[in-house]
């Protein structure tokens, strides 16, 4: 039913590690097109795990997740054709130039000269690093690392964007391109989920948003439901110790 | 453009090094480029000149019609081997994982890809046999024309089936790793046990072929090689592919190749997300107590940091461990088994006595033991993580003494063990005896101070994958070779010489020589590692 509609539907996923430990336990959440979804938790609470099970590198056995309709389990091919997907440390062909790189993301997706021309030139214009381009990835600061991974995410306008913690590393300047062009995204029907620990850019970017504990989903809704009038922060640290 | 295709140019262009040239400003990163390019080429040589005097050796004994099985056989072998020692880092457990399995490409895909880009990356050196043997039988043979595109073509296809034999054996090693919370343990585990059986099936195979020699020494070669053909099915399709030029041979080879990769990769492609799932995550087990903690002196810390990293990487592990545990069961062996019937077993009834290869036991333990040195690899794998060393108060000089005090400790026991181990067995005297400990000590120094040099001159920070360094560096390139051809020649020259001197001054002598060597090479690091 609601597979058919939602984005990103993630029901009763459970990971569990070879040494017997439940990294995510029945998480269970749904992101709408045109969400901002936040993922809040501590270290270790389970985000990476759920995010990279998500966009189908890690395998799991219990549960399933749905992407536009598609199984990430049985249709993983599919989902990954809609889905982009950010790491948090983004490991990234160092012997190849960054132009190099867009262009290899670009084939993989199908995108045709000029179009690829359009959108590399946009983004890289709007992270300043269009001059970059040239140069190897290896020359390539962490913060650039990532603006090239975020561009490459964006250059094939994929249905879902999933992002793990996407503002570290960045400048001021590029967490606020990133949080605008994330708004701009949102607004033309795209579902965006990411985890973050700034709790200040969930409450502002997010409608919507999650708290994982020990891989379980303690708290989720509107931020408002969320909330409850008080700030992120307060009612995170709430349900987190409770 | 498919986008498999596209995969596979990339990844290849992502670790080329002309790449890297073409765009890096660095001009002593340019310099080390070329440098490596051309100790590259130099290698590929001396490859097609032993190759080009095999040839010539099997023509002088009129055993040309043997060269053909011999170019597969070699050529099947090599790849064989050096495909099972790089499967674990090329197809599962490597750094861009989550980047490309985020990508629409079916797993199967993903990891044909990563097979094609191994294969491509190792053509140059199995083109080089290829080559010089094709010059080498078109030169003695001197067979039609035709025989010449049809070799160059077929051959392209003879690493195939033992890479994709060895890559699947490498998948179910991975497979069966995966379960175990050990896992790079397992991993190793199993590689070293199936290359050993693969060892002891070589053995037993080359006596089954011998024992029914009837004929002369060379006849049973050529013999030998002509069964090896009859029973490595691809061996023998490509030379009567050549020396009957029978077309249909050569597309046997070509379509079984092909057939082959086709069937190998759909149970990779169905359990591969789930074994590198298992391989790559680790959930943190929690309820640490904090008990005593010791201390150790920096040289000591740096060896257990040594210890632990080549205990985390299975690719790292089974090379480095390789030649150690060849070591310990070549030692045992020499404890159970009678030392005149290993000789005969190894040098097939050549005439010489115990007394005569005494010497050469040192020799034999650093064939096993020097085949790698950590200090050789060690430098480049710090990769991305150089930083931790370089920001901490450690003197450049000290961590490659630390280096250096880890294959020490890994080398020294294996080597004291199999020489003591050899003397036993072969009733040596114990002046000899405390000799050859001696000897073997020093060559461990040599080896651990030699693969130093190399590694430190040749340290490269920026692979994609362990394997690049561990492999294919050229520090272990530039370690391995002179090292393994002077240990060769010099066992030779001692053997002779022992014959017409004192041998036990012969190896007073040679561990002279050795020492000498060591230092100057330990003042070299030193003059490298001066800040």
């Amino acid at each position: 039913m609601d597979a058919k509609r939602a984005m990103l539907e993630i029901r009763g996923y459970s990971k569990t590690y070879g040494e017997g430990k439940r990294a995510a336990d029945n998480v269970t959440l749904t992101v709408e097109r045109g969400d901002i979804y936040g993922f809040i938790g501590h270290n270790g609470a389970g985000k990476s795990t759920t995010i990279r099970a998500v966009v189908g590198v890690l395998d799991f056995t219990e549960g399933d997740i749905f992407i536009d309709g598609h199984s990430v389990k049985t249709e993983s091919y599919q989902c990954r054709q809609i889905t982009a997907y950010i790491p948090d440390n983004p490991d990234l062909y160092e012997n190849l130039t960054g132009i190099q790189y867009l262009n290899f993301i670009a084939d993989v997706f199908g995108i045709g000269a000029a179009e690829r021309q359009e959108r590399i030139r946009e983004y890289a214009d709007r992270f300043e690093i269009t001059d970059s381009l040239g140069d190897l990835i290896g020359s390539y600061s962490h913060g650039m690392k990532q603006k090239l991974a975020i561009i490459s995410a964006l250059i094939h306008e994929p249905k879902l964007l999933v992002l793990d913690e996407p503002f570290v590393g960045l400048d001021p300047k590029a967490s606020f391109t990133l949080k605008q062009i994330m708004r701009e995204m949102c607004a033309a029907g795209t579902a965006i989920f990411f985890s973050t620990h700034v709790l200040d850019v969930a409450e502002k970017l997010c409608n919507k948003a999650a708290i994982i504990r020990r891989g379980k989903i303690i708290a989720s809704g509107t931020m408002e439901e969320l909330t409850h009038g008080a700030s992120l922060e307060e009612a995170f640290l709430e349900v987190a110790d409770e | 453009m498919n986008k498999n295709i596209v995969l596979l140019k990339n990844l290849l262009l992502s670790t080329s090094r002309r790449n890297s040239y073409r765009f890096c400003k660095d001009r002593k990163k340019r310099g080390r480029i070329v440098g490596n390019a051309v100790g590259q080429a130099v290698l590929y040589l001396m490859l097609m000149a032993y190759c080009i005097a095999n040839c010539v050796g099997y023509g002088a004994f009129g055993l040309t019609g043997s060269i053909p099985v011999l170019c597969a056989l070699v050529i099947s072998a090599l790849s064989f081997f050096f495909t099972l020692f790089k499967t674990n880092g090329y197809l599962f457990n490597f750094r861009e994982y989550d980047m490309l399995m985020s990508l629409p490409f079916e797993a199967k895909d993903v990891a044909a890809c990563k097979f094609l880009y191994m294969y491509v990356r190792s053509l140059p050196w199995y083109l080089s046999v290829s080559l010089s043997m094709l010059a080498g039988y078109g030169f003695l043979a001197k067979p039609s024309a035709a025989v010449y595109p049809v070799w160059i073509v077929s051959s392209l296809f003879l690493p195939v089936i033992p890479m994709l034999a060895a890559a699947f054996l490498g998948f179910l090693i991975a497979k069966a790793g995966a379960g175990f919370r050990n896992k790079t343990i397992v991993q190793t585990a199993l590689t070293l046990l199936l290359i050993f059986g693969c060892f002891a099936l070589r053995f037993f195979l080359e006596d089954m072929f011998r024992n029914s020699r009837t004929e002369a020494v060379l006849t049973s070669l050529s013999d030998a090689t002509g069964r090896a053909g009859g029973f490595y099915l691809p061996a023998g399709w490509f030379a009567r592919a050549v020396t009957e030029l029978r077309l249909s041979d050569a597309l046997l080879l070509i379509g079984a190749s092909l057939l082959l990769f086709e069937a190998v990769f759909i149970p990779v492609g169905r359990s591969y997300r789930k074994i590198n799932s298992a391989l790559r995550s680790h959930a943190a087990s929690g309820g640490f107590v904090m008990t005593a903690q010791k201390r150790r002196s920096l040289q000591n810390a740096i060896a257990f940091k040594e210890f632990k990293r080549m205990t985390g990487s299975t690719v790292y592990l089974t090379n480095a461990a390789f030649g150690e545990l060849l070591c310990l069961l070549a030692g045992i062996a020499a404890l159970f088994v009678d030392f005149d019937q290993m000789i005969r077993v190894v040098l097939q009834g050549a005439p010489l006595t115990r007394e005569m290869l005494y010497p050469s036991i040192p020799f034999i333990i650093y064939f096993f033991i020097g085949m790698v040195s950590t200090t050789a690899v060690t430098p480049s794998l710090e990769g991305k993580n150089y930083w931790i060393v370089q920001s901490l108060p450690i003197r450049k000089r000290t961590l490659y003494q630390g280096k250096m005090l880890f294959n020490l400790y890994l080398t020294v026991p294996f080597t004291l063990f199999a020489t003591l181990a050899f003397c036993i067995s072969a009733k040596a005297p114990l002046l000899n005896t405390v000799l050859y400990l001696i000897a073997g000590l020093c060559l461990c120094a040599f080896s651990t101070v030699w693969g130093c040099v190399c590694g430190i001159r040749h340290m490269r920070l920026d692979w994609e994958n362990e394997v690049e360094v561990v492999k294919q560096g050229a520090a272990v390139t530039v370690y391995l070779l002179p090292n393994m051809f002077a240990t060769m020649g010099l066992m030779v020259l001692v053997v002779y010489l022992g014959t017409v001197m004192d041998p036990n001054l012969v190896t007073a002598l040679h561990i002279l020589a050795v020492a000498a060597l060591t230092a100057l090479c330990y003042l070299w690091v030193m003059a490298l590692t001066k800040e």
